[in-house]
């Protein structure tokens, strides 16, 4: 392997939100977050930029995004300077490729920005401009661009197969809105109960309003630098990027790579190869960020994870192993569901979260956190990617 | 047709946010597939030199990558595996109830699942194991240009309808 070990130095965010201001504003907002976070740190100091973005071709009409957002954050990247765009996974991507960057030798100290701006100034391309985000020809005329019916559909194989009940899904709502209650970036800072979850506006049945994490504008910022430059420029101890899979087995939904919808292979082959390349297991896992899209996802992840038995991911979450004491605390900063969705922009929250945990300075922290992970699925659950960190270089 | 906001596209087409594929020709190799939906069939390619049939249709072989390929036919039948209606909050380009099944198309088809929608289907009436069938119907046609000619594009698309 390279000699060279990659680590995520400091990071930060911008308020998420329906916010009054463009991609572009939001990417400074949370660069000069991240910049905040490591006194060390000037932009010239920065030779590469990754920028995550899905939406930002059709709603900020800007392709080639990459040198916009390097001028207006003061970079002038002389390793790199690329957008990637993975929909949902684009920020774990990126930081996935800028480890990538950093171990080779090709680059020393790399921001990782994403940034999206969802809500356009007429409400209907909001949902409408989906239609994009899935394979265009084949499942887009079928309706499911917004994703509620898929995952709603998805919810109702997993209850016939394994018998999970409407309450235990809706438990993982109820666990992340009362992790990001005290997440003051985050979308929403409220609490709920059962009966608000069963008694919201239906989507899709059996999926209610808060079941669905909401559609957001936002940004986050993080930099990922080798472990010699990360030590000079911050005094913290350092937090590695141990190792890390993102696998593709189909685009089109009638490729389905599973027995039925309740069944995600893809997403426990990209697990079993991250936790290869870490050199650990799930049992060696503090604390983990999962793509609760919805609320029967979170379920439906911690099973192919190996948090728990495949089936039991509804009792899991109903008997309160993700919360802050549970066996595995997930979505300790309030998750998809309660902080909100900017494509491009949540795996580098996820990133900034597990780093905070593995410092020791989570807003929900969990104690003696050293090992981490992060998760993203995208589309119509055509592709899975999986980040683990640790706070000692890898084995 | 106005364009607000941007004058200029007053009666132009612009794919970006064409929710239908563009289908013709001039612009897709796999044109066959919708001429066959016409003709009321449901294709796809099969590979003629190591038998792998595939779907969607391609213009190559996902396996041995040959493009010596030829159409064969999918179910026109198939049992709904799961169904969701989504009666408010649709997005613009459909009808509420939007009703879409995970369709069982059984285990002779090359393809056991297709997600579709569910059309000619009175909402709250479509339960599992219920059969449904192959439906084609029109779907806007648009613009293309061909040298100095502008000639209008039809277009068909493919959904599933209870089976009465
Ligand atoms: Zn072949």
């Amino acid at each position: 392997m390279a000699g060279r070990n990659a680590c995520i130095v400091g990071g930060g965010m911008c308020k998420w939100g329906v916010r009054e201001a463009s991609y572009i504003d939001m990417a400074q907002e949370a660069a000069k977050e991240c910049l905040d976070d490591i006194p060390g740190l000037k932009p010239g100091y920065i030779d590469g930029l990754l920028f995550a973005s899905a939406f930002v071709g059709r709603r900020s009409v800007q392709i080639n995004t990459a040198p916009v957002v390097a001028e207006r954050l003061g970079l002038n990247p002389t390793s790199i300077c690329a957008r990637v765009d993975v929909l949902c996974a684009s920020g774990s991507t990126a930081i996935l490729l800028a480890k990538g960057l950093v171990e080779s030798g090709m680059s020393d100290v790399v921001m990782v920005v994403g940034s999206e701006k969802l809500y356009t100034p007429e409400r209907w391309q909001v949902q409408y401009d989906e239609i994009a985000a899935i394979d265009h020809d084949w499942d887009s005329p079928q309706g499911i661009g917004p994703p509620p019916i898929w995952f709603a559909l998805t919810a109702k194989e997993h209850m016939k197969y394994y018998g999970t009940k409407r309450e235990q899904f809706g438990t993982a709502s109820i666990i992340n809105y009362d992790y990001g209650f005290s997440n003051p970036n985050g979308h929403f800072q409220r609490q709920l109960t059962m009966d608000d979850v069963l008694n919201a506006t239906e989507i899709a049945a059996p999926l209610n309003l808060y079941d669905c994490c909401p559609l957001s504008d936002g940004s986050a910022a993080v930099i990922i630098a080798s472990e010699e430059r990360a030590k000079e420029l911050s005094d913290r101890p350092p937090v590695y990027i141990l190792g890390g899979a993102q696998v593709s087995l189909h685009s089109v939904t009638a490729n389905w790579p599973g027995e039925h919808l309740g069944e995600w292979p893809h997403l426990r082959l990209a697990a079993e190869k991250a936790y290869k390349r870490a050199k650990i297991g799930p049992e060696d896992v503090d604390v983990a960020q999962v793509h609760d899209c919805f609320s029967i996802s979170e379920v439906i992840e911690l099973e192919e994870l190996g948090f728990c038995q495949k089936g039991e991911g509804g009792p899991f979450v109903e008997s309160g192993q993700t919360k802050i004491r549970g066996s595995i605390p997930t979505n300790t900063d309030g998750g998809l569901i309660s902080c909100g969705h900017p494509f491009g922009a949540t795996g580098i929250r996820q990133g900034i979260e597990i780093l905070k945990q593995l410092q020791g300075r989570a807003n929900n922290q969990v104690s003696d956190a050293a090992t981490g992970l992060t998760h993203n699925l995208s589309g119509a659950n055509a592709e899975h990617t999986v980040v683990i960190y640790g706070s000692e270089p890898g084995k | 047709m106005a364009v607000s906001g941007i004058p200029f596209l007053e009666g132009r087409y612009s794919p970006t946010f064409d929710l239908w594929p563009i289908e013709t020709k001039e612009f897709n190799r796999i044109h066959t597939f919708y001429d066959n939906l016409r003709e009321g069939k449901f294709t796809t390619t099969k590979c003629r030199q190591c038998g792998r049939e595939s779907y969607p249709p391609r213009v190559i072989c996902p396996e041995c990558y040959s493009d010596e390929l030829e159409w064969i036919e999918l179910p026109r039948k198939g049992k709904v595996e799961a169904v969701v209606e989504k009666l408010g909050g649709v997005p613009i380009c459909f009808e509420p109830p939007l009703i879409d099944a995970w369709i069982d198309l059984g285990e002779e088809s090359p393809v056991r699942h297709v997600l579709s929608r569910v059309i000619n289907c009175p909402p709250e009436s479509l339960k599992e194991d219920d059969k449904v069938q192959l439906v084609v119907f029109d779907v806007p046609s648009h613009p293309i240009e061909i040298r100095q000619e502008t000639i209008m594009a039809e277009r068909v698309f493919f959904a599933f309808e209870p089976v009465k």
